[in-house]
């Protein structure tokens, strides 16, 4: 699945991230494979997503939370 | 490796401060230069160029503050600039240092730029800055063990609450920054033996910074185009898949980066660090935006009633000196260009201060708190169907008080054409200049009472116009984004800061140098229009002019009592302004407007009004001769409402007039401050004279529709 899907306060596994220009982007951020990210705050109406990572929260759009293939985890 | 040539002893010695967002640069910025800053331009961007001087045992040394950046690779033009002079592109930017500023609690990122510099060659220092928040967090690190890993001096700082700023000043003025050779070589991740010639073409002493240019050397228009044609013809021979090289040096140096950290990292507790208890109710879907509009409405009310004080006594002091000079001065006209020319154009620029200062203090206080980023993420959704950015809620909000400070907080929007669409509607927003107008018409023709028991109908009428004003940028900005092209892909990555206290020396420094930079930058180019106007509306054809001065010379002559010598002079200045190239211009433009329901006198006061709307009030009390105190909206008032519109034989103010002329205000653009601060963000004559065509059409045709709506 990838980060999008996520539920509130679910966290996953940042598997890979997708080929597109703004991977390196994300990577710059510190959204690396293996990294632990849990999903925060969405705001209303498919607005942007606030993920928690290590000590910091970040705030993607739809699309580009759809960009890293995560592994759900408790 | 080290390639800085030992610094001549005449010339103070750069030093490049350089950060990820959020790290408490600024605050370390401003420690060491305090008020020796200066604000000028790059060449080619938008981007402030912060520079300051430090003095520190009688040595004077240049502080270069680059804009906050993630990595060398350049997205927004303000990593174009931190790419440039870090790749010492800039033979004038040139830093002989760099010291590096990482937040201790996010130190994985911050040694991801940190290590990038290494490689580049740069002679390097590193402040590992919150120490107090790592303590909050738990975290230790050791020090001298990332000295060891890494190879350059490393500080320990707390800039928020200034501890370690000696330790800083005492490091530049030691020149303790070295560099320990590349952290990862060029050649792990690409086939260096390409570079040889890039090296030799730019001077260049390692693969690293060679690759860089490669990469990025395009994006940069600073860049002379013989380099760039230079580039591109080398890139077309060149087999080296460069993107793939990047994500390889990525995926490198954070692995190697992680090895770092787990030697120098100590987790005091395991226990994870949540996010802040107050964004359960900042980032509330509903709530979220209840608190947001509450700060909004606070702060204009701080605004509306902060501002005006120190409004009015620029004002009166601005009159005051003219008055002074014109009485002290031998009249001519010199003393007339002065008093009533210069004077007040220097006090037109200079009565926005307080309002753009105020509006600049609120918006450093949004931002320091870490609250701003807050806004952006919950205003996103809604911004982005109109091709605007989270980001342009900072500009479009501030439109409401003056799109001055608006338009300059529109150059944090990294997407060109986010950027541009956000400054070409933001002053569609109704700005307070906007109020005096809509008070005084709506007083003219709306009567003074409540529909349904409790609403005002003046004040549903003045809510419609502000409402008029949002839906015409919204309108105009969905246009917009169908019609501007750009290859750039717009996204959203941004952090959402811990919440911290602002630091009111950094507010406070903030206020000041952008009001220098508006009076100084867009000073120049209002006080230059002012004197033209205030030529062309007291100089005519002398023939006529010289007539209507006999004329009411004679008539005061004549004059028994201090009414009638009042009234005479009133009448005086109505007819030379009606004489003069402004009042030709307006009988010129009659015509035009009258179909909107205005007759030659609007049109003057539309003219003059295009210095800045507030003027409209005045003009029209010229005008119309109401003499004695313009400042009192009942005289005007009264006035107006018994004026005759010599082509209709109407009331010259009736209902139909009176709206239309509203809604010209709410879409005309009637502020050269404005277009001056447009032609600086945007560089060029073009976006502000597009600007200016399209809301004065809108303006007219809207006014048009309303005339005949109300008619």
């Amino acid at each position: 699945m990838t980060a999008d899907q996520l539920k509130i306060s679910h966290s996953a596994i940042i598997e890979d991230l997708i080929d597109s220009p703004l991977k390196v982007n994300l990577m710059e951020l510190g959204f690396l494979p293996g990294k632990k990210i849990t999903l925060q705050f969405k705001a209303p109406s498919n607005g942007p997503l606030a993920f928690l990572i290590e000590n910091t929260l970040l705030a993607l759009r739809k699309q580009e939370a759809a960009l890293l293939q995560v592994k759900i985890i408790s | 490796m080290a390639q800085t040539q030992p610094p001549s002893l005449t010339k103070p010695l750069k030093i490049a401060l350089i950060g990820n967002p959020n790290v408490g640069k600024t605050t370390i910025f401003n420690q060491l230069t305090g008020l020796n800053q200066k604000i000028g331009n790059y060449p080619g961007v938008t981007v402030d160029k912060k520079t300051g001087a430090m003095i520190y045992q009688d040595q004077v040394y240049y502080i270069i503050d680059l804009p906050g950046t993630y990595s060398l690779y350049p997205n927004s033009e303000d990593e174009i600039i931190a790419h440039r002079v870090l790749n010492q592109l800039s033979e004038i930017e040139k830093p002989d240092f760099a010291l590096m500023i990482i937040d201790s609690v996010q130190l994985s990122r911050g040694l991801f730029l940190a290590t990038q510099l290494i490689d580049l060659g740069l002679n390097l220092a590193i402040a590992l800055n919150m120490a107090d928040m790592a303590e909050k967090s738990q975290l230790e690190i050791k020090t001298y063990e990332l000295f060891k890993q890494l190879g350059v001096p490393i500080l320990q700082t707390d800039a928020r609450h200034l501890k370690g700023m000696d330790q800083i000043k005492e490091l530049i003025h030691q020149q303790n920054f070295t560099n320990p050779g590349p952290f990862i070589e060029a050649k792990e991740f690409l086939d260096n033996s390409q570079l040889q010639d890039v090296k030799e073409y730019f001077e260049l002493s390692n693969d690293y910074q060679a690759y860089q240019i490669l990469r990025f050397g395009l994006k940069d228009k600073g860049l002379s185009e013989e380099k760039r044609s230079w580039i591109r013809k080398k890139l077309e021979t060149l087999t080296i898949n460069l993107e793939a090289a990047q994500l390889e040096e990525t995926k490198i140096r954070y692995k190697r980066i992680t090895e770092v950290i787990e030697k120098v990292l100590v987790k005091k507790s395991h226990q994870e660090v949540g996010s802040a208890p107050l964004d359960k109710i900042f980032l509330h879907p509903v709530l979220g935006y209840l608190v947001f509009g509450g700060i909004l409405l606070l702060i204009f009310q701080a605004i509306f009633a902060w501002a005006s004080v120190p409004m009015d006594l620029i004002d009166g002091f601005f009159a005051d000196l003219g008055a002074w000079l014109s009485s002290t001065l031998p009249a001519g006209p010199i003393s007339d260009l002065l008093s009533e020319g210069v004077i007040p154009g220097i006090g037109g620029v200079v009565i926005f201060i307080p309002q753009i200062a105020l509006l600049f203090g609120f918006l450093a206080i949004l931002e320091d708190t870490g609250y701003m980023s807050r806004v952006v993420f919950l205003m996103d959704r809604w911004m982005r169907p109109f091709g605007l950015h989270g980001k342009s809620i900072v500009p479009l909000v501030s439109g409401v008080a003056c799109a001055i400070p608006g338009v300059m907080a529109a150059r944090n929007i990294g997407n060109w054409k986010e950027k541009i669409i956000t400054i070409m509607v933001t002053p569609l927003m109704s700005c307070s200049a906007r109020l005096p107008v809509y008070i005084i018409l709506i007083g003219l023709v709306v009567p003074d009472e409540a529909i349904l028991g409790i609403f005002n109908l003046q004040a549903l009428t003045l809510l419609a116009l502000y409402l008029l004003g949002v839906i015409g940028v919204l309108v105009t900005a969905f246009g917009l984004k169908s019609m501007l092209k750009t290859e750039e892909k717009s996204f959203l990555m941004v952090e959402l800061p811990s919440y911290r206290t602002p630091r009111w020396k950094d507010v406070l420094l903030t206020m000041y140098y952008k009001s220098r930079t508006f009076v100084t930058e867009a000073g120049k180019v209002i006080l230059a229009i002012s004197i033209i106007l205030w030529i062309l509306g007291s100089y005519g054809p002398p023939s006529q002019m010289d007539a209507v001065r006999e004329i009411q010379e004679e008539k005061l002559a004549a004059a028994s009592s201090e009414e009638q010598i009042a009234e005479i002079e009133a009448e005086t200045s109505s007819l030379l302004l009606e004489n003069s190239f402004i009042g030709i211009l307006g009988r010129g433009i009659e015509p035009v407007i009258k179909p909107l329901g205005y007759d030659w006198k609007i049109g003057i006061a539309l003219i003059a009004s295009f210095a800045a709307r507030e003027v409209f009030v005045s003009t029209i009390a010229t005008i119309y001769s109401i003499g004695g105190d313009v400042e009192d909206d009942l005289t005007i008032r009264e006035k107006l409402d018994t004026q005759i519109n010599s082509n209709t034989g109407e009331k010259t103010f009736n209902k139909p007039t009176a709206f239309s002329l509203m809604v010209f205000y709410v879409f005309a653009m009637q502020c050269m401050s404005t277009l001056a601060i447009v032609y600086r963000e945007t560089k060029g004559w073009k976006w502000p004279l597009i600007q200016t065509v399209y809301m004065t059409a809108l303006a007219y045709f809207a006014a048009l529709l309303t005339y005949n709506i109300f008619s």
